[in-house]
């Protein structure tokens, strides 16, 4: 790449131009500069600071907001925690409750049984008396028919019905069948 | 007596060896090649062309001066009206700044770019700066000036690190046609830039104190004094508070003048200039990394520094306008 310096001999100056202020310049720039500044000031930073001041009053609200969430989120927390404090207590009546409730079933069941059973055996020993009774009749009803059999083929003689009963009823009353009875007369 | 003897070395390293040793990250290894290559360059320009001067026959003519690519040389004129590569930079400036800020503004979010979240952060800092420095009427009033005297100036600062062919007084050849040299310029390195703009805002605080004292020079004046001072010390005190008043334009001004021309001419000498004025390519190499150091520190930090200290300046010297001592 061909290049060489080449050098025009217009600036062997004393360097006087560096401090003296050139005035063309001076007035560009006072010109330029107003410039930019006028319309800055009409144009841009307006909106800069319009925008800076949305910005700043949405983190405003959003702070707002959020301080508003965090009250009622509070609140709720807080009807929450009641709600599960009387939910616990409900719930602890109603445990204490079925348990006095099954506590109460179970008592009475107990009682029902064990009115049941006093009645069943109650029961049961009336029949077994009746049976008894009933048996020792038949014993006694029994033991006259063969007495009276008995007695004929002894005696050859015929009483009759009511003579024979009226004998063998005397004679048994003499008699104790109250071992048959289980001790009971 | 018998000698203990070590087990002879077996020449090859074990296995292990080498996953014992740290090994050098890439920047490490970056750097110690850079560094070498930067030794072995200055060892081959000693080696090749010696201590012995070079200069070029412009140079040792003296037609040559370093200072010249700072000069704004006309390049036509419309009337009284000239135009230069001074006024180049500020057009380029003036349409960077208005082009980026209309950019973001068209297109601004709830939720920021990178771009919209930079001018955020500019504009979040000037408006600071008004803040804490002005009453609110005088915030609202002045802060669009504080503002764009910080972005302006900044941007100019930053395109000035760009190097642009508009050196026309040093031209070069490329294919038969005289190009402008590339250069890093500002425009800001005439203190005719700076100047006018600390003028504007020297008469804007000067109005601001002759408004806020009634109109009154002479209390305008005298606001200038530190309250309960009195006795014969007092017309001392007035000359030297009167001295830093004016000299508040100086400072201004020198203060962006002066650190962005002395940057720009320390970046030239190390990176090359030096080198060429004195005939030494190797003095041109070994003060290369310098130079590149030089002008990472001034696009990084230098360029923005200036345009917050001109414009928190401004700031302040609008405050003191308006606050009774």
């Amino acid at each position: 790449m061909p290049s060489a310096a080449v050098h025009i001999p217009v600036a062997s100056s004393s360097g006087s131009f560096l401090i003296t202020p050139n005035v063309g310049l001076m007035v560009w720039v006072l010109v330029i500069f107003g410039i930019c500044w006028f319309v800055l000031r009409k144009s841009v930073f307006p909106q800069i600071n319009a925008m800076l001041d949305r910005r700043a009053k949405a983190i405003s609200d959003e702070i707002d907001s959020a301080e508003q969430l965090r009250q009622e989120s509070q609140q709720v927390l807080e009807e929450y925690r009641q709600r599960l404090a009387e939910a616990r207590t409900q719930a602890d009546e109603i445990v204490t409750r079925a348990r006095q409730a099954a506590e109460a079933h179970q008592k009475e069941a107990v009682e029902t049984a064990r009115g049941e059973r006093e009645r069943l055996l109650e029961q049961t020993r009336r029949d077994v008396e009746a049976e008894t009774r009933r048996a020792i009749d038949e014993i006694r009803r029994e033991v006259a028919d063969l007495t009276v059999l008995a007695t004929e083929k002894v005696t050859r003689k015929t009483l009759t019905d009511a003579d024979q009963r009226r004998l063998v009823e005397e004679a048994l009353a003499d008699l104790d069948f109250s071992v048959l009875s289980g001790g009971e007369g | 007596m018998s000698a203990i003897t070590a087990p002879a070395p077996t020449g090859a390293p074990a296995p292990n060896e080498n996953r014992d040793r740290p090994g050098m990250s890439r920047g490490r290894k970056l750097g110690l090649t850079l560094g070498g290559l930067w030794l072995a360059g200055l060892v081959f320009f000693i080696a090749v062309l010696g201590f012995k001067s070079h200069k070029a026959p412009t140079v040792a003519s003296g037609v040559f001066t370093p200072t010249n690519e700072f000069k704004l040389d006309t390049w036509f004129a419309v009337g009284p009206v000239d135009f230069n590569k001074g006024v180049l930079y500020v057009i380029i400036a003036a349409a960077i700044t208005l082009g980026v800020m209309f950019y973001v503004a068209g297109r601004l979010r709830q939720r920021p770019g990178r771009m919209q979240a930079a001018v955020e952060m500019f504009y979040g800092l000037t408006s600071g700066m008004a803040r804490e420095n002005l009453d609110d009427p005088m915030a609202r009033k002045y802060f669009p000036l504080i503002a764009t005297l910080f972005v302006f100036i900044l941007v100019t600062n930053l395109i000035g690190y760009i190097p642009l062919p508009v050196n026309s007084i040093d031209k070069f050849t490329l294919f038969g046609a005289h190009l402008p040299s590339f250069q890093i310029f500002a425009a800001d390195t005439n203190v005719a830039f700076p100047l006018i703009l600390s003028l504007l805002v020297f008469v804007l605080f000067s109005w601001e104190r002759f408004k806020h004292n009634h109109y009154n020079p002479i209390a305008a004046l005298k606001s200038l004094m530190p309250s309960g001072l009195s006795g014969p010390i007092a017309p001392l005190i007035f000359v030297i508070e009167i001295l830093s008043y004016f000299l508040r334009l100086i400072s201004l001004t020198v203060r962006l003048w002066a650190n962005l021309l002395a940057g720009h001419m320390l970046i030239a000498f190390m990176g090359g200039e030096l080198g060429v004025l004195v005939g030494d390519p190797w003095v041109q190499w070994l003060l290369f990394p310098f130079g590149i150091a030089i002008y990472l520190f001034e696009a990084v930090l230098i360029a923005a520094l200036q345009a917050f200290i001109f414009s928190v300046l401004t700031a302040i010297y609008l405050g003191d306008a308006v606050t009774t001592h």
